[in-house]
This record gives C-alpha cells, sequence and structure tokens, in this order.
C-alpha cells in the first residue's frame, strides 16, 4: 500500500467531506449556534465539491484496492453532494422551528453524503458495506431527527428494522460468493467472471440473487417497496427528498459499475429477474401513487416506478446503459429534489406535521404563484412532459427499450407514463383552485431570499435547463462512462442530435 | 477436527433457534450467548483463534451488559428477588448449560492438542499480528470509513436517545 500525492488528491472528495464532519461536531460542541453551525457544514460540502475537480486531474486513480476514483465516481460524487448541499440549505430554514436541538442534523447529513461517496467508488465488498451502512446509520438519526414526533420516530424504526435486514441479505451474499472465488474485490471477481475463471456455480448465483434483494430493498423495488411510503411520510420533507434521491442513486450507481464492468448484461437470466423487477416496479408504483392522497406518499411510489424505469434502460441498454441510466438517475434526482424542497418551503416552519395532504396544496398557487408553478414544473417533469428533464431521460428509455424490442418493458413503461401522467396533473391542479378559508400551511412572504429557496430556484434552472439544452450534461455523462467492453450498436446516438 | 467444528455447528444452530422461539427476553440472552459462544469455537477449529476471542469479547461481552443494564433497571427490591427466582427455575437454564457444556468438552480437547497448520480447517492459522497487518495495510481505509461509520451510530443514538424534556 503506498500513496502518491495523486491518489491523495483522488481522495479529496472523501477527506474534505469527513473533515467536513469532524469540523461541524467540534463547531457543535464549541458553541451550539444553528447559523454558525449549518454554514461550517454547507462550506465544507462546497469545498467537497470543488475538490472534485481537482480529483477529475488524476482520475481514474485506484487508492488502495478498496476504492476507486474514476470519472464515473466523480459524476456521482457531484449527484450525491449536490443533493446533500441542497438538503442542508433547505433544513436550515426548515428546522428553525424546531424546539430541540437542531445542529447535530448537520453532523449526520455529511456522514451520510460520505457514505455515499464511498458507496460510489466502492470497488471491493467492505467498501461496499462500509459506505452503505454509514448511509443506513446517519439516515436513521435523520429520519427521527424530530423525535417527539410519533410519525417520525416510527418511520425511522421501519427503515432501521428494513435496512439491517437488507443489509443482513447483502452480508450474507457477499459471504457466499467470498466462499465459492477467495476474493472481495470487484476487479477479480469481473476479471474471473469474463474470462470464465470462476464457473457460475449454485453458491455464486445464490449469492449475487442475495446481493440483488438487499440493492432491491435499498433502492425499493417491487417486491421489496413495502417501506418506502410510511418512511418517506414520516420523515422530514427535506431528509424524504435526500434518502428518495442521493442515497438511491448512489446504490444504484454501484450496481450499475458492477452490471457493466463485469459483463453482467451478458446473463439472460439475471436480464429476465431485473426485468420482471422493473416491470413489476412500474406497475405497482404506478397504480399504488394513484390511490394516494398524500403528496408524500406519492412521491414514495412514483420514486419506485421512476427506478423502474431505470432498471428498464438498464436492462435495454446493454454496455450503454452508464449513458443512459446516468441521465435518467440526474434528472430525476434535480426534479425529485425540486419536489421535496417545495413541501419542505411549504411546511416551513417544522410543525407537527409537514404539508402533505393533497388538500393542503389547495389555492396554493393564489398565495404563492412562483412557488406553485415551480411544483408544478417538477410535477411535469415526473410526468415526463416535452422541455423538462425527465423528459429526455424517458426518451432514452423508450428508444433503447424499442431498439432491443423489448415490446413487455415497452408497454410496462407506457402504461406507467400514461397513469402517471393522470396523477401528476391531479396533484398539480389542486393547488390551481380555489382558496381554502383556513390555510394551515403558508410558505413564507420572503422564501425567495432564503437559503432554501434560492436552492429550489437553482433546482428549478437546472431541470429546464437538462430539458431544453440536454447536450451538455449528456456529453458529461459520455465522458464519465466506464471502459466497458465495446458492443453492439444503439440508437442512442441518433438522441444525441 | 472436522468432528468438532461440526457439533459446534449444530450447537450454534440449536442455540439459535432456542432464542428465537423463547418468548422471556432473558432466557434468549442466555441462549445467544450459547450460540456466540459456539460461534467463537468454530472460528478457533477454522484456525483464527483471534476472531474467535473478538467474537466472545465483543458479542458475549455486549449481552453481559445488556444483562447489567436489566438488573440496573429492574433493582426494585422485592420484586426483583421474586423475579430472579423465577428466572432461575431449570427450565430456564438447563438447555443452554447443557448446550455450553459440549462446547466446553470441546475447548478441553482442543486446548490438549498441539496447535498445526494441517489440523485446522481453514489451512493454516491466523494470529493476532496477521490480522492487525492487513487491517492496518490494505485495508487501512476500511478501518478509518469504521470509526466514521462508529461516529454515524454514536451521533444518531446520542439525538434520538436523548430525552424528551
Amino acid at each position: 500500500m503506498n500513496f502518491t500525492s495523486d491518489s491523495w488528491i483522488a481522495l479529496l472528495p472523501i477527506l474534505v467531506t469527513s473533515v467536513t464532519v469532524v469540523a461541524t461536531m467540534l463547531a457543535i460542541a464549541i458553541r451550539r449556534n444553528h447559523k454558525w453551525n449549518a454554514t461550517i457544514c454547507v462550506a465544507g460540502l462546497n469545498l467537497a465539491l470543488l475538490s472534485c475537480l481537482l480529483a477529475l486531474n488524476v482520475a481514474p486513480q485506484q487508492v488502495t484496492g478498496l476504492l476507486v476514483i474514476d470519472k464515473f465516481a466523480l459524476f456521482y460524487d457531484v449527484i450525491v453532494l449536490g443533493a446533500a448541499l441542497a438538503t442542508a440549505t433547505l433544513s436550515f430554514n426548515y428546522m428553525e422551528g424546531y424546539a430541540g436541538e437542531k445542529e447535530e442534523l448537520y453532523v449526520l447529513l455529511a456522514l451520510t453524503a460520505l457514505g455515499g461517496l464511498v458507496l460510489v467508488s466502492a470497488t471491493n465488498f467492505v467498501t461496499f458495506f462500509i459506505g452503505m451502512e454509514i448511509t443506513a446509520v446517519s439516515m436513521y438519526g435523520m429520519i427521527g431527527y424530530p423525535h417527539r414526533d410519533r410519525r417520525a420516530l416510527e418511520a425511522s424504526i421501519k427503515y432501521m428494522i428494513l435496512s439491517a435486514i437488507a443489509g443482513a441479505f447483502i452480508l450474507f451474499g457477499m459471504a457466499l460468493i467470498y466462499a465459492q472465488t477467495g476474493t472481495l474485490s470487484f476487479n477479480q471477481l469481473a476479471d474471473g467472471l469474463v474470462s470464465g475463471t470462476f464457473a457460475a456455480s449454485g453458491l455464486l448465483v445464490t449469492g449475487g440473487a442475495l446481493i440483488i434483494v438487499g440493492v432491491g430493498f435499498e433502492v425499493s423495488l417491487v417486491p421489496f417497496h413495502l417501506w418506502a411510503p410510511d418512511v418517506y411520510e414520516g420523515a422530514p420533507a427535506p431528509i424524504g427528498g435526500y434518502l428518495a434521491t442521493a442515497s438511491k442513486a448512489a446504490m444504484f450507481a454501484v450496481l450499475l459499475r458492477y452490471f457493466v464492468e463485469s459483463r453482467a448484461y451478458e446473463s439472460a437470466l439475471l436480464l429476465d429477474i431485473l426485468s420482471v423487477m422493473a416491470v413489476l416496479s412500474i406497475v405497482v408504483g404506478n397504480v399504488l401513487a394513484l390511490l394516494q392522497q398524500n403528496l408524500k406518499r406519492m412521491l414514495a411510489y412514483s420514486a419506485i416506478a421512476h427506478f423502474g424505469y431505470a432498471l428498464v434502460a438498464f436492462v435495454a441498454t446493454g454496455a450503454f446503459a452508464v449513458e443512459a441510466v446516468g441521465f435518467y438517475l440526474a434528472s430525476y434526482v434535480v426534479t425529485t429534489l425540486g419536489a421535496f424542497g417545495v413541501i419542505a418551503i411549504i411546511s416551513t416552519p417544522i410543525k407537527a406535521s409537514d404539508a402533505d395532504t393533497l388538500y393542503d396544496y389547495r389555492g396554493q398557487f393564489w398565495r404563492r404563484p412562483y412557488l406553485a408553478a415551480i411544483l408544478t414544473a417538477m410535477l411535469m417533469s415526473l410526468a415526463g412532459a416535452p422541455m423538462t428533464a425527465l423528459f429526455i431521460g424517458k426518451l432514452y428509455v423508450f428508444a433503447a427499450s424499442i431498439d432491443q424490442r423489448l415490446w413487455i418493458l415497452v408497454g410496462a413503461v407506457t402504461f406507467g407514463s400514461a397513469a402517471g401522467l393522470f396523477y401528476y396533473s391531479r396533484a398539480a391542479i389542486v393547488m390551481f383552485q380555489r382558496r381554502r378559508w383556513v390555510e394551515p400551511f403558508k410558505a413564507p412572504r420572503n422564501w425567495t431570499f432564503q437559503a432554501g429557496g434560492m436552492a429550489v430556484i437553482t433546482l428549478t434552472f437546472l431541470m429546464l435547463l437538462m430539458g431544453l439544452y440536454p447536450q451538455p450534461v449528456m456529453e458529461l455523462i459520455k465522458a464519465a462512462g466506464l471502459h466497458a467492453p465495446q458492443a453492439g450498436n444503439l440508437a442512442l446516438n441518433v438522441l444525441a442530435h | 477436527m472436522e468432528l468438532i467444528f461440526y457439533i459446534c455447528s449444530g450447537v450454534a444452530i440449536i442455540a439459535t433457534l432456542l432464542a428465537i422461539i423463547g418468548t422471556n427476553p432473558m432466557h434468549s440472552l442466555l441462549e445467544l450467548i450459547t450460540s456466540l459462544l459456539a460461534v467463537g469455537l468454530i472460528f478457533f477449529t477454522l484456525g483464527a483463534p483471534f476472531a474467535g476471542i473478538l467474537e466472545i469479547i465483543v458479542y458475549a461481552g455486549a449481552i453481559m451488559v445488556l444483562f447489567v443494564f436489566v438488573v440496573m433497571m429492574l433493582n426494585l427490591g422485592r420484586a426483583t428477588i421474586e423475579q430472579e427466582r423465577q428466572w432461575l427455575k431449570p427450565s430456564a437454564w438447563i438447555a443452554p448449560a447443557l448446550l455450553t457444556l459440549v462446547l466446553l468438552g470441546e475447548l478441553m480437547q482442543l486446548l490438549a492438542t498441539q496447535p498445526d497448520d494441517h489440523a485446522v480447517a481453514g489451512g493454516a492459522i491466523v494470529g493476532a499480528k496477521a490480522v492487525g497487518v492487513m487491517l492496518y495495510g490494505p485495508y487501512l481505509l476500511a478501518v478509518e470509513l469504521g470509526s466514521m461509520l462508529l461516529l454515524a451510530g454514536l451521533v444518531a443514538a446520542f439525538h434520538l436517545g436523548r430525552s424528551l424534556d
């Protein structure tokens, strides 16, 4: 093991985030002050984001066989850190009204971002598992943060138990794979699988299946989705946004990396399993979302469906999955963070419960027109309306699955989009109806000048930019590709024009 | 050596089953300790005495701490004595005692034989030094990240466990 200066530079995002964790904690110990503690955390996360640029110069860089910092990892680093920054700014205004200690939230937030960074650069089962656990353990604390609120506490316990079970599944899968191959390194595993050194034995297949079950829990794909709506409903709105985006995207990135590098997309069995999960996620997620009267629960089910779409992109594009899935995840993260951001702003400051029923949104347009317009734009993006980010994302999904003649998947995506258009529009239309006599939830009048408001406005611009002029982001993702074995051709190049 | 391994595994499985189906938490804790001792002994037979010792110190030790907590919380005088008398019925301790007796016999057998690289199921004895070299060599980053994981647990537990007033 030898650290060169290049490996230190490559590790900078992770190091800076770790320093942020410790610095925020020490700052709390020195003096409890919401503003100054939060500022330290946000400054640290910003520095970590900037250090990604430095790390880009030396990428790809293998650090001690546990982590690899390549362009792919850095792309997801930016997503994770960006989501953490947006969450920190949203929580700042949201937590102002919280009666207890507000400051630990920022320590936990920086920690969960650290877990995400480790996860996306993991190249060994050890770092994979530790990254996942850092994310999960700090998430328990954040979901249950307002622990006087029974719903938040219940959500935290549910998430803890299910994520512990998922962790146990993954750990057992790792043990089986290690028993068969004798290696924990993803690279050696991938090489062995590609070259045929490790024959597909029962142990290996069972281990892989257990890991897929665990990952399915973490990104809440049907049939492992049962926890998602309750947890999203109980969690404070900004935290729910982070849970729905960054922590899932990081997990998905790991899946993507090893799906491509070990050429797992050549295994018909795996593709069948993933296709079934994708179709189930899309159908079940959308049908259950149709029945919801609660915006947070609706977003939870829609998140299930959206990861189903991402999985379709995954299955259909094979070696090109990095590009299609990368764009889809990036636009999904921006859009969903924006939607949860508006919920957080309308629920600000924290009350007994967030503004989560659709009835709470009645007439919001007549009170805060711009905020309602932003939520409408985000909902339309989730529905896949033209000019929005997820329209381009869905175009990728459709083009790839039609190109591969995966008609069942095409049918599921079509059905999902149609159902989605209905329930997203319903949520949007409520805001334009007549105002309620009593309005328990009012966004602060000066929300545009608050940190959270600025974060939401930035996300909106980003979302529209990705919808109207996706070229730069596409180029970025293409540059962040993995060194996948080249094979096949795809209509995706057509899309780029 | 293989025979010992299989007996240990059997003990571990039975004890774990008893821990799961037990309705009294104290009984389940006793069974759980037995199961962990059996797993510790399995590590011995595999040639990893350091991991075996850690298993016993960390897990069985942690459960002893849980016991202390329960005793502390329930320490209410006469009622407690009644309670403990109830706990000390043979039906509570006979099963774990028998299982640990098997383990003790095996441990004696192991201690009587000379350590030998070829005898252990893992092929070689991995001592504490080898573990340390790995942890502070190729797995250094994992150790550091592990400390961050503990920090996350600590901060979360500290916040959630704070009293409500």
